[in-house]
C-alpha cells in the first residue's frame, strides 16, 4: 500500500457523490492518547519511539475499521509523498517533518491515526459534509477498540493525559471545515472570529494552525479540552457551527439580492477563467473554485457539481499536482498542469443560471 | 546594532515578538517563526501558554521526574511534557495554567473501559461525603442517613474484592 494508491482510491471528501454538503465540506474528530508508562514522542529516545510506533501499529492492525489499509513510516516516504498526505490533511505538518512518525489510514480514508506526533497516538476521523454525531460515533467505538488493546495514560482526576496541557482531559478537538464566502464578500469575518474566539472557539485556515484561510475555507475547533464532557464539547460546537451556518446563509442571500447581475457576474468570470485559464497558481484556483462553490449553492450551477469542485479543491495543491504528473514540477509547471487539470474537469460545465437559494 | 534576540522554545533567532499586558504589567516572549506557527502565535489558548514562558526562569531546574527526568527548565523551554508521571510530578506549576487555559481543573469525560466505574464512584464518594457534612450541620438528619448508606454501598463497591 503506497500514497500512489491513497491518491487512486475514491475517497469519502473527493468522490462521494450527494455526500457534499453547501457551507460545511467536513467534520472532524481527533482525539489524543498515550501510551502508559512511556515518554511522550517529543522527549522519548529512538529505540522508545520505535517502541510506540510498533505496539501502536500492532494494536491498530488487528482493529477491523484498518483492515486492508495503509500503514506509512514518515522515514520511509519521499518529501513529495508526505506533502500529498498533509494536503490532504492525513497526517499533520509535524509529523510529516519527523523520520519517527507513521500513519495507519483506512482503506475508505476516513480514519486515520497518527503515531509519535506530539502525543503517542492522534485518533482523526473525518467524514465529508457536517455530520458531528456520526463522527464522533465512529472516533468513539476506535478509542474503545484502542483502550482494549492498548493501556492508555489516563488519570481519575486529570482525565487522559497528553504532552501539552490544551489537550489533557478529553483529548477531544472536534472542528468542522467550512466555506464562507458570503461572510468574507460581505467583510464579516472577523466579527464572526472574533465572537467564535471569545466562546472558547478557534478559527484557523484550510491546512490548519498558522495558515491562511484560501479560498473562504476556514477550520471552527473546540479549545478546551479538560472539565467539559465531551458532549458538551460537541454540543457547543455544534450550536455554533450551526449559528455560522445560518449567517452564512443570510449574507449570500443579502449579497445575491444587492448585488444582482454583479453577484452572478462574478461566479461567471471565474468559471471562465477557471474553464480557460492555461495557467493557474494555487491560491487563484482555490479562490475561483470558492465561487464555483458558492454558485452550487445556490443554484446557479446544479447542485451534483459540488463534488468535482470539492475535489479541485484538494488535488489542485502543489503535491497533488505533481503526484498526478508523477514528476516534480517547477512552479509554471505545476500552474500549467494545475490549469489543464481544471479545464478538464469543468470542461462539460452547464451555463450559469441565476441563484435560485 | 542590538544582539538579535533569541527564541523563547528554542535557540533560533526570534523574528515574532508578542506582548501582552496584564494588569499594567507588560510581559514579552520572542519566538522564531517555526515555533509562533507550530504553536499558533494566535491561538488564544496556546498564547497563554506563553505567559508560563515569560515567567522568570531559574538558573538550575527544582523539580525532575522520577521517570523520565524532565525538568521544569524543560517544560518552560517546550511547553509539552515528558511522560504521563510528570503530570503528577508538575502538578503545582501546571494547576495554574490549567485553570488559565482549561475549562475546569477536574476531568469529567470519558475514561478506558474498566476505569470509568472507578473514578465515578470515587467522585461520588466524595461529593457524597460532602453532601452528608452539610446535611448534618443543616440538621437534616433524614438526608444524611440515606447518604450514609450510600457511601456505604461506595466503599464497599471499591473495596477490591
Amino acid at each position: 500500500m503506497s500514497v500512489q494508491d491513497i491518491l487512486d482510491d475514491e475517497s469519502e471528501l473527493t468522490h462521494l457523490l450527494g455526500g457534499q454538503q453547501a457551507v460545511v465540506l467536513s467534520t472532524r474528530i481527533r482525539l489524543a492518547r498515550n501510551l502508559e508508562g512511556m515518554p511522550f514522542p517529543g522527549w522519548a529516545k529512538v529505540p522508545q519511539r520505535k517502541e510506540i510506533s510498533e505496539r501502536c501499529v500492532d494494536a491498530l492492525n488487528d482493529l477491523p475499521k484498518f483492515r486492508r489499509g495503509h500503514v506509512l513510516r514518515m522515514g520511509e516516504l519521499a518529501d513529495r509523498d508526505r506533502a500529498v498526505l498533509v494536503e490532504r490533511h492525513l497526517v499533520s505538518k509535524e509529523l510529516a517533518a519527523g523520520k519517527s512518525g507513521a500513519a495507519v489510514i483506512s482503506r475508505d480514508q476516513t480514519c486515520s491515526v497518527m503515531i509519535n506526533e506530539e502525543d503517542h497516538l492522534r485518533i482523526q476521523v473525518v467524514k465529508a459534509g457536517w455530520h458531528l454525531r456520526g463522527t464522533w460515533n465512529i472516533a468513539e467505538q476506535l478509542d474503545d477498540a484502542l483502550g482494549a488493546h492498548l493501556k492508555l495514560a489516563f488519570s481519575d482526576r486529570l482525565g487522559y493525559l497528553t504532552a501539552c496541557p490544551t489537550n489533557v482531559g478529553t483529548g477531544l478537538r472536534a472542528s468542522a471545515m467550512v466555506h464562507l464566502p458570503g461572510l468574507c464578500l460581505a467583510g464579516h469575518m472577523d466579527k464572526v472570529s472574533r465572537a467564535l474566539n471569545q466562546d472558547g472557539l478557534a478559527v484557523r485556515g484550510w491546512l490548519g494552525e498558522g495558515t491562511e484561510a484560501a479560498g473562504n475555507v476556514f477550520q471552527i475547533s473546540n479549545q478546551q479540552t479538560l472539565g467539559l464532557s465531551e458532549d458538551a464539547i460537541l454540543k457547543h460546537l455544534g450550536g455554533w457551527i450551526k449559528n455560522v451556518i445560518e449567517q452564512e446563509w443570510n449574507a449570500r442571500r443579502k449579497l445575491a439580492q444587492d448585488e444582482g447581475e454583479r453577484f452572478l457576474d462574478r461566479i461567471a468570470r471565474s468559471a471562465g477563467v477557471l474553464r480557460s485559464a492555461r495557467l493557474l497558481t494555487s491560491s487563484e484556483a482555490m479562490n475561483m473554485l470558492s465561487h464555483l462553490r458558492l454558485a452550487c449553492d445556490m443554484g446557479c450551477i446544479p447542485e451534483e457539481r459540488r463534488h468535482i469542485v470539492d475535489r479541485l479543491m484538494i488535488e489542485g495543491q502543489p503535491a497533488h499536482v505533481q503526484a498526478r504528473a508523477g514528476e516534480e514540477l517547477d512552479s509554471d509547471g505545476r500552474d500549467r498542469r494545475r490549469a489543464a487539470v481544471v479545464r478538464e474537469a469543468l470542461r462539460d460545465l452547464p451555463e450559469l443560471v441565476p441563484p435560485t437559494a | 546594532m542590538s544582539k538579535p534576540l533569541k527564541c523563547s522554545l528554542c535557540e533560533e533567532a526570534a523574528t515574532v515578538h508578542l506582548s501582552q499586558v496584564v494588569h499594567g504589567k507588560v510581559t514579552k516572549v520572542h519566538l522564531c517563526e517555526a515555533c509562533a506557527q507550530k504553536g499558533g502565535a494566535t491561538d488564544p489558548a496556546v498564547f497563554q501558554l506563553a505567559d508560563a514562558l515569560t515567567a522568570a526562569t531559574p538558573a538550575a531546574p527544582t523539580i525532575t521526574c522520577p521517570q523520565c527526568g524532565f525538568t521544569d527548565i524543560d517544560f518552560r523551554k517546550r511547553g509539552r511534557l515528558g511522560c504521563p508521571s510528570c503530570w503528577e510530578t508538575f502538578g503545582d506549576v501546571l494547576g495554574g495554567l490549567l485553570a488559565k487555559v482549561q475549562h475546569e481543573p477536574e476531568h469529567v469525560g470519558r475514561a478506558p473501559a474498566g476505569v470509568l466505574p472507578a473514578a465515578q464512584l470515587r467522585r461520588r464518594l466524595t461529593a457524597a461525603r460532602l453532601e452528608m457534612e452539610k446535611s448534618i450541620s443543616a440538621e437534616d438528619y433524614e438526608l444524611a442517613a440515606r447518604l450514609r448508606d450510600e457511601i456505604a454501598t461506595l466503599e464497599k463497591q471499591l473495596t477490591p474484592s
